[in-house]
């Protein structure tokens, strides 16, 4: 966006409202993209909400997370008869069944009490079932496992899902500082202004399987201090445009 | 995608659909439940609901009808880009009732309604009805099994659907220009409509444009009506079939157009977005012949069950427990937690070794409570309480487990009461008590059969705790209490944490953990150490020091009882305090408590855990030897001066509990032994130890001119002595670390 944009200070924390405007520029981004971002807000409030991206991901592993605990107790009652003349002549394309696919759910969410974006997650089967962390492990290429052992991985940990009380994984915002204070003091260096979701995201996607294109780098500046009124319209068009989505293409 | 609809001649081939995948979220399941215990109850009728499909996947993604956690608001907005599709869900009270429901009858309920909807043209206005699907559900919410069954109902010609031309690639087929023009003008389409997805329409095209309409437009847009081509919102992903939603379409165009069609030409529109570039060129596109069901008055025959993952005409079923049973949550919460402790910042810890670690906590009041949160905190899950009392009144202000009710009526017994609330706390623990006394030193027990027999089931009972446990926690509220399990952990070697408490002043150290019998030959306390004991007596010369009381191995280490000079049970002389642990300041039970369970952690951290040699204040500035830190024999802390020290000894050869004669005597005699102990007065064991002697000794020392105690709020006598000893300017113990003398 703007270069000549006066920063104060690098400061690896975020208000609220330079959350929210900085998600409205960086969903812009993803709508002209199509990449399947969208605001959700929560029971109306426009204020109370969190980006959210949903990723299917053909499930690795071919027989453990995504068929187990599939509750047995269906042998009791398995085949009916009673609809047993639904043959191939139905013309239904045979085999379709049991396609093991992982449904990847990402939520930013803005911390009061840290004063940054949280990263929310969680894995779940077509069944509904959510995965382990164990599990989620698993299905991390081999390839990247090794790089992620060292990295933020570590931090992962079981929350409730602060607006939908449900359990999901999140990144812990304890390192959050360690890799945000460099990256914000090159650009303030500079004076160039950066979009901290769109670099913090894209610290913190890679490790639980979520890419930021470099295009949001490009196209997503930081939210100018002064002008919000633009911006949160930015905001705000890019939220009721966005009322909620399905799924999307991995990149 | 290999299959036998291809290579064979026009007309041969039947058409195949690929039928839709039933995809749920976690949230429609938590929501399902929310509404079965807020709304539906037992409410057994039919519910509308509402799913969705999407059609920019990529290759190799199951074409899917999603139902998330707004299924049940049927009014609310729809996903971006993708089609409603509107459900009926069963969701019956019995698993019984699931299995039982007559699902051909659901199934042809269903369709005839479309069936309806296409005959009175309702369809034509309203596509999206071609689209329906009934769930069938039964939640048993005690163990959060889900048990489900989709059905996505179609009609069928009876005869199929002949190909006249395979599908191929729209690329193939369209131009670069063509291409542009469909997707400008379903563009248009859709906003005309105010949506951002359009279920089914009508294509025209020439080499210079593509024009689109709704269906309802039918007679107006076509002009030929042989061979037509029409649109649909296809989900499917495969190159050579379409998806589910194009069926009703067809027998919709067959039931009214039917007559006067040849050709129908079925543009599969697929719209994806790759790397931030828009495509629908992967669309694809083919030509059938409808059978003509413009006769047909009847309801065509339907199918819509969706197989399971075994790929029979089944329901599917799944586990939810993990995600929705708060037990379970809290359990994996806990866990996670304590891993982040260990990733963050001690990534050697072995938490594993603590959270399996069996511990016994003898003492339910001050230090007993706080003990077994801090081990909560810490995830053990075994915990284990002896004792005796009832909740008073003055309890629940100190003691962090019970509250007001629980001293109503009497009291509950503090054992029991514990465990109900660590369960509370956390269900995920495994807890026990025992509401049982612990025969004392001179406390005699045989008043009767009755009372000899107690004692000995009370002895038995202890004996078998202590040896289904790892960890013994001594948290009475009495010195001679403490002697039996003293005595009976060192027998079977185990590690005991022990915490006594003055007013302001306390003491948490672990036991001396005797090498494991066969091996104990050249550990017994050689003469050196047994000077090395005695001189800890006030006014014995001084050795020294410094190479005695460091580097102390585990096994040479002292117990509770090594410090005394006097046996337990004198209860005139000795008791003082006992029953006052009411008197301590108050936060001091809870800083023992906490230091007994870091303690304990810091042993187990330890490679040779209570063999461990003990660290002294000395140590403070060395390399720790655990990722924790140091392990210490005793932590003595005086809350007056904000001041703890870590003072270490030798086990003492006359110790009352764990010399060898008096573990000697236990191991021989049994019963017969301790008995003798609780019925005789405190001179038995300082006899049978030696120690009478040694005490005529001390006590002319003492008189002889140690300078007199300067607190008089210290009253417990152990305490006072140690303080003395250690105060002394002849104290053979480590000098305090910071000038605190
Ligand atoms: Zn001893």
């Amino acid at each position: 966006m703007s270069a000549d944009t006066a920063l104060p200070a690098a400061s690896c924390y975020l208000d609220e409202e330079t959350f929210r405007l900085s998600c409205g520029l960086f969903l812009e981004h993803s709508h002209s993209l199509n990449d399947g971002w969208t605001w959700e807000m929560f029971s109306g409030s426009e204020k109370e909400g969190y980006m959210k991206k949903t990723v299917m991901v053909p499930c690795r592993l071919s027989s453990t997370p995504c068929q187990r605990r599939v509750v047995d107790d269906t042998d009791g009652l398995a085949e009916d008869e009673q609809l047993s003349d639904q043959d191939e002549s139905a013309g239904e394309l045979p085999g379709a069944e049991g396609q093991a696919v992982l449904r990847y759910e990402y939520h930013v969410l803005y911390s009061c009490s840290y004063q940054i974006p949280i990263l929310y997650f969680r894995a779940s089967t077509l069944e509904g079932r959510s995965l382990s962390l164990e599990e989620v492990w698993k299905n991390v290429h081999p390839n990247y496992q090794q790089r992620l052992r060292q990295g933020p991985w570590d931090t992962i940990t079981q929350q409730e899902h602060p607006l939908l009380g449900q359990p999901f994984f999140m990144l812990h915002p304890c390192k959050t500082e360690e890799f945000m204070r460099p990256a914000l003091e090159t650009a303030h260096a500079k004076r160039m202004g950066v979009n901290y979701i769109v670099t913090w995201l894209s610290v913190v996607g890679p490790v639980v399987g979520l890419d930021v294109p470099l295009s949001y780098a490009l196209a997503v500046g930081a939210p100018v201090p002064g002008t919000s009124a633009s911006a949160s319209a930015a905001a705000s068009t890019a939220a009721s445009a966005a009322a909620s989505t399905s799924a999307s293409a991995p990149d | 995608m290999a299959d036998d609809s291809t290579g064979k001649g026009p007309g041969t081939t039947k058409l195949q659909f690929a039928p839709f995948c039933s995809a749920l979220e976690a949230g429609f399941w938590h929501q399902l439940t929310q509404k079965k215990l807020n709304d539906y109850r037992l409410d057994e009728s039919p519910k509308s609901i509402k799913g969705y499909y999407y059609n920019g996947d990529p290759v190799g993604l199951p074409t899917r009808l999603t139902l998330e956690f707004s299924a049940f608001e049927v009014d609310g907005p729809t996903p971006l880009r993708c089609c409603t599709a509107t459900g009926i869900l069963y969701n019956t009270n019995t698993l019984e009732a699931f299995r039982s429901i007559d699902k051909k009858a659901l199934l042809d309920k269903e369709a005839c309604e479309i069936w309806k909807e296409i005959q009175s043209g309702a369809a034509l206005q309203n596509p999206s009805i071609l689209n329906k699907f009934i769930l069938l559900t039964f939640a048993d919410l005690k163990k959060y099994h889900f048990y489900y069954w989709f059905c996505f109902p179609v009609l069928c010609f009876s005869e199929g659907i002949p190909i006249i031309q395979e599908p191929v690639s729209l690329n193939l087929k369209f131009s670069a220009k063509q291409i542009s023009g469909l997707q400008e003008a379903y563009d248009n389409l859709c906003s005309t409509n105010n949506t951002t997805a359009v279920p089914y329409f009508l294509v025209k095209y020439s080499e210079e444009e593509v024009r689109v309409a709704p269906i309802h437009e039918w007679e107006a847009f076509f002009t030929d009506f042989k061979t037509v081509t029409v649109g649909v919102y296809d989900p499917c992903t495969l190159a050579q079939h379409p998806g589910w939603p194009l069926r009703n379409f067809l027998i919709l165009i067959a039931s009214k157009w039917g007559a006067q069609l040849d050709v129908v030409e079925v543009l599969c529109f697929r719209d994806r977005t790759l790397q931030g570039t828009r495509s629908v060129q992967h669309s694809i596109i083919f030509q059938v012949k409808l059978p003509d069901l413009s006769a047909s008055t009847g309801c065509p025959k339907s199918v819509g069950w969706e197989k399971n993952q075994k790929g029979a005409m089944g329901p599917r079923s799944v586990n939810l427990s993990e995600c929705m049973d708060p037990k379970r949550l809290a359990e994996s919460s806990v866990d996670l937690n304590l891993k982040l402790m260990r990733w963050r910042l001690v990534p050697t810890l072995d938490l594993d070794k603590v959270v399996s670690t069996k511990c016994l906590l003898l003492g339910a009041g001050t230090l007993g409570c706080n003990v077994a949160r801090t081990l909560m905190g810490w995830g053990v899950r075994h915990i284990t309480f002896v004792d005796n009392a009832k909740i008073s009144y003055s309890n629940p202000v100190r003691q962090p487990l019970y509250e007001f009710d629980d001293c109503l009526a009497g009291g509950k017994s503090k054992a029991l009461a514990a465990v109900e609330r660590l369960r509370k706390i956390f269900p995920g623990v495994n807890a026990e008590g025992f509401n049982m006394s612990i025969p004392m030193p001179g406390h005699p027990v045989n008043f009767s059969e009755v009372t000899l027999e107690q004692a000995r089931r009370d002895v038995e009972q202890l004996e078998a705790l202590i040896s289904s446990h790892d960890v013994v926690f001594l948290l009475m509220d009495t010195r001679e209490s403490r002697w039996l399990p003293t005595v009976l952990a060192a027998s079977q070697r185990k590690l005991v944490v022990n915490a006594a408490l003055g007013f302001d002043t306390f003491v948490v150290m672990r036991h001396g953990l005797k090498r494991p019998r066969g091996e104990s030959a050249e550990s017994s306390p050689s003469s050196s150490c047994t000077s090395a004991s005695s001189s800890s007596i006030p006014g014995m010369p001084s050795l020294p020091g410094a190479s005695l009381f460091s580097n102390i191995p585990g096994h040479r280490l002292g117990c509770y009882f090594c410090n005394d000079v006097v046996a337990p049970g004198d209860s005139t002389r000795d008791r003082t305090l006992d029953q006052q642990c009411t008197v301590s300041r108050p936060g001091l039970a809870m800083i023992a408590g906490a230091l007994a369970v870091e303690m304990m952690v810091s042993i187990l951290q330890h490679p040779e855990g209570g063999y461990a040699v003990a660290s002294s204040s000395d140590d403070r500035m060395n390399e720790p030897p655990t990722s924790l830190g140091l392990v210490p024999h005793q932590i003595r802390g005086f809350l007056a001066r904000f001041d703890n020290v870590l003072p270490a000894s030798l086990a003492f050869d006359k110790c009352t509990a764990c010399s060898p004669i008096v573990l000697d005597h236990y191991e021989r005699e049994g019963f017969q032994f301790l008995s003798k102990v609780f019925n005789s007065s405190h001179s038995f064991l300082e006899d049978l130890t030696g120690l009478t002697l040694l005490h005529q000794e001390t006590q002319a020392a003492e008189s002889a001119g140690v300078r007199p105690q300067q607190d008089s709020s210290l009253t417990n006598k152990t305490l006072e002595k140690f303080l003395r000893l250690w105060e002394s300017p002849t104290s053979v113990l480590p000098p305090c670390p910071s000038g605190a003398v």
